[in-house]
């Protein structure tokens, strides 16, 4: 695993194209799905997803092979995020920036959530797909993070670059907050 | 049981979904899950939403990551280029220092003489002499700046 990580660390160092090649394709479904859930707009989450990927090109050096790779690739996005948000006042992304401010649950308007239920292809994830286009965006991101990446709550605290108890915080305040979004028998 | 119960229950079931729980805390979990249905139904609801929330497929446009990885290529064809052409420009900038540094006691004594032709002061003759060394450097400076504008303004399109 070590070796792995080292060697890729020096496929990123060199700028290997045919490297950066295979990480696409390999993360390309979770990469996605993060700014997808981070930005809730298709258009927005594929130039992201591009923008994430020269940026990767260019900082490879900057990529630490103790980590894994996912957790630095998401902090990238993530950061990506943050700056077209400051750019463009996003309001779904204004609130990765206030993330401990009490906000009531507020149902998205129409044309916000619709670009995330076009990609969701399944019938039955529709009722759980659309509780969390109710929560609130740094809840959906530590969500997502936690439990479909699976990452360690180190790991996640180094993504958000926020302490462990912020993380853990946010982690008991989402699940409650999808918990109360989504009625029971839904799923 | 009073309240107080079932909201601990709550709290560790919770607990145990985001950070584990210690073995004691586990077994009073598991206890109180098999006696009371109302906190057993609630914690499989929590989890069928967190298998559901896995489940939740996301379709990747077509072609994103073809159109990336072209991107990428171009890019990474750039530095490449970049790189190339700073070694080019740090092999001619080094040969024209040694060629200076070799060629400046004749240099000097050519501008002595033109100077002494033309009855020219002195400081006339160091500014030229400066000028000399200063301007062809000023003006690769200047393609350097250049060519990184036109590279990073062809980059933001």
């Amino acid at each position: 695993m070590t070796d792995d990580l080292q060697s890729l660390a020096a496929g990123l160092r060199r700028r290997d194209p045919d490297v950066l090649d295979r990480l696409i394709e390999q993360y390309q479904q979770r990469l996605f799905r993060y700014l997808l859930f981070l930005t809730g707009d298709s258009a927005l989450a594929e130039d992201l997803f591009q923008e994430t990927w020269i940026r990767v090109l260019e900082r490879g050096h900057q990529y630490n092979a103790k980590c894994r790779f996912e957790s630095w690739l998401f902090t990238i996005a993530r950061n990506l995020v943050i700056d077209v948000s400051r750019r463009k006042k996003f309001r779904s992304l204004e609130e990765l920036g206030d993330p401990e401010s009490p906000q009531p649950y507020e149902p998205p308007d129409e044309r916000s959530a619709s670009a995330l239920q076009m990609l969701v292809t399944r019938e039955n994830e529709r009722a759980v797909q659309l509780s969390l286009l109710k929560i609130p965006a740094f809840y959906r991101e530590v969500l997502l993070l936690r439990f479909h990446e699976e990452l360690a709550l180190e790991e996640i605290a180094s993504v958000l670059a926020a302490p462990i108890s912020t993380v853990k915080s946010r982690l008991y305040r989402g699940l409650a907050a999808l918990r109360s979004a989504l009625p029971e028998g839904a799923v | 049981m009073n309240e107080n119960v079932h909201s601990r229950a709550q709290q560790l079931f919770a607990q145990l979904l985001v950070e584990g729980l210690s073995p004691s805390d586990q077994a009073w979990l598991d206890a109180h899950l098999r006696e009371c249905a109302a906190c057993s139904r609630e914690t499989s609801f929590t989890r069928e939403l967190l298998a559901a929330l896995r489940g939740v497929p996301v379709a990747v446009p077509r072609e994103l990551a073809a159109r990336t990885q072209v991107r990428v290529r171009l890019r990474a064809r750039e530095f490449a280029e970049a790189s190339g052409s700073n070694a080019l420009l740090w092999v001619v900038t080094a040969a024209s220092w040694v060629l200076g540094i070799f060629s400046a006691p004749l240099v000097w004594r050519a501008f002595a003489w033109v100077g002494a032709q033309l009855n020219l002061p002195k400081l006339v003759l160091e500014l030229g002499f400066v000028l000399w060394w200063a301007v062809p450097a000023l003006i690769a400076v200047a393609i350097v700046l250049h060519q990184r504008a036109v590279r990073n303004g062809a980059r933001s399109l």
